[in-house]
């Protein structure tokens, strides 16, 4: 299994998921620079957080119009497993490869915490040996990360099954003090119609190593540890 | 170097022929004449205008540089030592950890928003010079009292500015302190620390050490920022195009992602011998200093410059202070290599010159030298002549002694609602403190925070701290105090001080009071880092922090950045009680000593004496603590200092959600104290450490062999909080009600009004 | 060829909330005590310089432009885009 993490102009945390992927989970993996990254080269691939060309016009937009991403898009039609976390998941979005939008948090202000995720789906590459609706403590850090859709988008990602993850409180449920950033349906990851392609807000790359977390967890690699397997 | 906006610069002026008459330097006549001398002609205008930057204040420290020099600044761990760039300090196994602070005070009261975003900009500079990755950010900042407009107003957007440019640049922020203060209005203070890590054998010092070294200028391009209308030959500054520029520079956190980047890649291709930032007089001063500390000299083609203004002259390109610009020396025969790491990172640069032996720095213009000046005319200004004063007492010597407050309960809720106590979650939150997945201990979780080394089973503890009222009351004390605190804040984490950085903030120098104020406040330093066995690796010095209009300055503040370094992960240790149960257990001993406290503020009462440091008791209370973690006693530590005992056990108390009970008569203090005292008093060597029963009586027994008074105090409770003097009971709280006050003050800073 | 100043301007749709110009209007404005300033929209703002034929040709390449670049999100945003008054 072999992975890659793409680097933009501006990605802040690719060395912190590519430290998880090799040094956590012994997977095979290579940080590949945008311009020089081929999809055909790999089995998966991640696009890290960050702030991509400074977050400038709306996070995400400028990155999905690298040439990276025409072979992101690729691997994705191969059926090649792909993850964006935060930066990376908006712009999957900007891409076209992931439905909706991300906008600026309804707080308005950056938001740095350690949130609890409900899982949703285990029918997903992702999440196949995590229970459904089994809480995860992983932390956020964004400012645009409320994810917004037209009513028949958010139906449609319900009836399909795309929401992967909300943010819940402390007994498992939604609600409008749990949501940290006002998203629609509580959402803090989707995933594509065909399943394998996820973009999630939160940083399970920080929540990888007990030592990291506030409650001695490591809730991000039961995420990560499915690009190991596959 | 600080870029710092010198209220004395220039005004406009239509450029004449004769220009040493017309042109308007900050030279003393007797600094004029030294130039002349030691250059053996007449400066020309270009020369004359580098000299007046290099020899201000800011650039050549005329006025501090002399006492500085007493700071202890040895160590069998430092590398590096003041003088360069940052300092830098070895942490084991080939590891060093690089850090400064610095100060953007007058930027920031002005434009607050840019100009705490480009101290932060500045500071993460100085780290990359010596090619250490920044890994953290702190920031420690002062403004006047929440209800003045003006001082909230600063509050947001200098935290604002500092979240958008450090979450940008994706290096964590993960400590710092905000005091609230009417002589920090409107003259904030905004200090930025940064710390980086690195490899021994790949360090770099910013200095020029091989002749035909060829000189690569990266990064934006270079504009008239920074230069207020002082110009000659072919442009006229008009009012308006003054108003155009801003007085404060827009940060550029992209660009400097950029910068980071390929700094450090170029640097692993081993061709760049030597970086340098370009801050506080730009180009003029990067090349001098540089060549200076080699011995070298350079020799540079203005025309060469990469540049975003037209028709720019000699004058204003070298003494541009543009952000986001480095100066590489390159191997030539690595020029292609290094560029095509420019280039991947899509970076502006122009090769401007070379290194060479003549020890001087010459700048053409089209084959045309216009300026030929022995870099160590600039970089070595004459020292200030400046007298010292010890103000009349403004305050009362004594300590006056009062009754009781009528509810002590109350007292401590009312003090943790105080900004000055209050959480500070509202600011932090808004700091990405977790990118880089290293900050094992996040803001509020301890005294300190705390980063493990990546590939390493170890980490290091950072905190910056300052106690202004002391600091007012007395500077030498104070002073001394700031240090010991921060040495605490470390140790409680479980790490062993090593090294600090400071950032002094004084008024005007010119005045002898301030001077004497500055003199103390490195006497009091140099007197802890002494006893604490501690050096100091670097510094900054920021004066002139004066209200203009009422000549009233900012109370003596001189920040310290302190690093410890914890052997293992396993001795990282929290502030949050962790068990009922457990036993509270009191290292030091509490004397009557509230000058300059919380409580004092509280009352409104300015005055008395500050407590006194007695480098046994604190060498003592350390070791104990140290000893006492490492021998796995421990189960939390918090530094006993504002606010005193409440107040810290408080916080214990709401970050577990835990209660205690606590009774004042166990406490280690002097007799006749009244409950107040030995609840609030801040004397000075403490620290408060929970241990499970079982382990209790070996931390004591430690403690007695380690010379520190020590004792049980009371035990961590399920929910109760109970302060009681034998029976009497004192104060009774609930935690929760706790929490809420203290979590209310700050976030309603931030709204808009 | 001649010169023209197009302006873009890009806002939030209905349904995805302003939560910024929200924040604006009643934190700093109404609490300021300017009762009059009935809303406020925030948005993002864009002045280009575009080398065209005419205005209809400029207007015609930034709206090109804006579609193919995704420059607005069309779920979420509305992008007007208009003249400047001069043409330079």
């Amino acid at each position: 299994m072999k992975v890659a993490v793409i680097q933009f102009p501006g990605s802040n945390c690719d060395l912190d998921i590519f430290h998880v992927l090799r040094n956590v989970l012994h997977v095979e993996t290579n940080l590949v620079w945008h311009k020089n990254f081929n999809g055909t080269d790999y089995d998966s691939a991640v696009l890290p957080g960050g702030f991509s060309y400074g977050d400038y016009l709306r996070a995400g937009i400028i990155a999905a119009h690298s040439p990276a991403m025409k072979h992101i898009k690729e691997m994705a039609k191969e059926g090649k497993p792909i993850v964006g976390i935060c930066n990376g998941f908006q712009i999957l979005i900007e891409s076209g490869l992931l439905p909706g939008a991300l906008l600026r948090n309804q707080g308005t202000a950056f938001i740095c915490k350690w949130v609890k995720i409900r899982n949703e789906t285990s029918n997903t590459p992702f999440t196949k040996t995590i229970r459904k609706g089994a809480i995860l403590d992983i932390p956020i850090a964004h400012a645009e990360g409320r994810y917004v859709n037209e009513h028949d988008g958010i139906r449609e990602l319900n009836e399909n099954e795309q929401i992967v993850f909300r943010y819940v409180d402390n007994q498992g449920k939604t609600s409008e003090n749990s949501n940290p950033n006002g998203s629609m349906d509580s959402i803090a990851g989707i995933c594509s119609l065909e399943r394998n392609i996820l973009g999630l807000m939160p940083h399970p790359e920080r929540a990888s190593e007990t030592i990291l977390s506030p409650f001695s967890g490591s809730d991000g690699l039961r995420i990560l540890s499915s690009l190991a397997q596959i | 170097m600080a870029l710092e906006f010198c209220p004395h610069l220039l005004k406009s002026e239509a450029p004449t022929l004769n220009l040493t008459k017309s042109l308007k330097v900050n030279l003393t006549s007797e600094e004029l004449a030294e130039a002349r001398r030691r250059l053996g002609r007449e400066p020309n205008e270009t020369e004359l205008g580098m000299i007046d930057i290099m020899w201000s204040e800011h650039c050549s420290y005329k006025s501090s540089r002399q006492a500085l020099r007493t700071l202890p600044k040895t160590g069998k761990r430092v590398v590096v030592g003041p003088g360069y760039d940052s300092g830098v300090v070895d942490i084991d196994d080939g590891d060093v950890i690089a850090f400064k602070i610095e100060s953007h005070n007058h930027p920031s009261a002005i434009e607050p928003y840019n100009g705490a975003a480009t101290g932060i900009g500045g500071i993460i500079r100085d780290i990359l010079c010596m090619n250490c990755r920044p890994i953290a950010l702190l920031d420690s900042l002062r403004f006047g009292n929440l209800e003045s407009g003006n001082s909230k107003w600063l509050f947001q957007n200098v935290v604002r500015g500092i979240a958008d440019y450090g979450n940008c640049t994706g290096i964590p922020t993960v400590a710092g302190e905000i005091e609230f203060d009417k002589s920090f209005e409107p003259n904030c203070l905004v200090n930025v620390a940064c710390i980086g890590h690195g490899k021994a054998k790949d360090l770099v010092l910013g200095r020029m050490d091989r002749p035909r070294d060829i000189i690569v200028l990266v990064g934006g391009a270079t504009g008239r920022d920074g230069i207020h209308g002082v110009t000659f030959a072919s442009r006229v500054i008009s009012e308006e195009s003054e108003l155009d520029r801003p007085a404060v520079q827009i940060g550029d956190p992209f660009t400097k992602k950029l910068v980071i980047e390929a700094t450090l890649e170029a640097l692993r291709t081993r061709k760049v011998t030597a970086v340098k930032d370009l801050g506080g007089g730009g180009l003029t001063c990067a090349l001098s200093e540089m060549s200076n500390k080699g011995g070298k000299g350079v020799e540079i083609k203005l025309d060469a410059i990469h540049v975003r203004e037209e028709d720019m002259t000699p004058y204003e390109l070298l003494l541009s202070e543009s952000q986001e610009r480095m100066l590489f020396t390159v191997d030539p025969e690595g020029q292609d290599e290094v560029l095509q790491v420019l280039d991947k990172w899509n970076l502006p640069y122009s090769v401007i010159g070379r290194v060479t032996d003549t020890e001087h720095l010459i700048a053409k213009y089209m084959d045309k030298v216009i300026v030929d000046v022995p870099s160590k005319l600039l970089t070595n200004s004459p020292l200030a002549r400046r007298t010292a004063k010890k103000p009349k007492a403004e305050s009362n010597a004594q300590t006056p002694r009062f009754t009781n407050p009528l509810n002590l309960s109350d007292t401590i809720l009312e003090m943790l609602s105080d900004p000055n106590v209050a959480t500070k979650e509202a600011v932090y939150r808004q700091y990405d403190h977790e990118v880089g997945a290293r900050t094992v201990l996040k803001p509020g979780d301890a005294d300190a925070a705390v980063l493990r080394i990546m590939g390493t089973v170890k980490a290091i503890a950072v905190k910056v701290d300052c106690n202004s009222s002391y600091c007012y009351l007395d500077p030498y004390k104070g002073h001394a105090a700031a240090v010991s605190e921060a040495a605490r804040n470390v140790v409680a984490t479980g790490a062993q001080p090593i090294a600090v950085t400071d950032c002094c903030n004084f008024g005007n120098p010119e005045k002898p009071e301030v001077y004497w104020q500055f003199k103390e406040a490195i006497r009091g330093i140099a007197y802890m880092l002494k006893g604490l066995k501690i050096p100091c690796v670097g510094g900054n010095v920021s004066f002139y922090n004066e209200d203009e209009k009422s000549g009233r300055s900012i109370k003596p503040t001189t920040t310290i950045v302190m690093l410890g370094l914890i052997e293992r992960l396993s001795l990282i240790t929290s502030m949050a009680f962790k068990r009922a149960g457990e036993s509270i257990v009191l290292v030091g001993k509490t004397f009557s000593e509230l000058g300059g406290s919380q409580y004092h503020r509280l009352i409104g009462f300015e005055g008395g004496k500050v407590p006194n440091l007695i480098i046994s008791r604190e060498r003592a209370s350390i070791r104990t603590t140290i000893e006492a973690i490492r021998s796995g006693y421990v189960t939390a530590a918090h530094d006993c200092s504002k606010g005193g005992l409440a107040i810290s056990l408080s916080e214990m108390a709401i970050k577990g959600n835990l209660g205690l009970t606590i009774d004042l008569k166990a406490v280690p203090h002097l007799q006749s104290m009244k409950a107040y005292e030995i609840l609030f008093s801040e004397s000075s060597a403490r620290f408060i450490l929970t241990s499970p029963e079982s382990q209790t009586p070996k931390l004591l027994a430690l403690a007695r062999r380690l010379g520190a008074p020590a004792a049980k105090i009371g035990k961590v409770s399920a929910s109760d909080y109970k302060i009681t003097m034998g029976k009497e009971r004192l104060a009774e709280c609930s935690v929760k009600h706790m929490r809420e006050v203290w979590q209310k003050t700050i976030p309603q800073a931030f709204e808009m009004n | 060829m001649p010169q023209f100043t197009i302006e873009v301007i890009i806002e939030n749709k209905k349904m995805a909330r302003d939560p910024e110009g929200e924040t604006i209007a009643k934190e700093l404005i109404t609490r300021g005590g300017f009762s009059k300033v009935k809303s406020v929209r925030a948005g993002k703002y864009l002045r280009l310089v575009v080398e065209a034929d005419n205005e209809v040709q400029a207007q015609q390449i930034v709206t090109d432009m804006a579609n193919t670049l995704r420059i607005f999100n069309p779920v979420v945003h509305t992008c007007s885009i208009r003249i400047k008054s001069e043409a330079e």
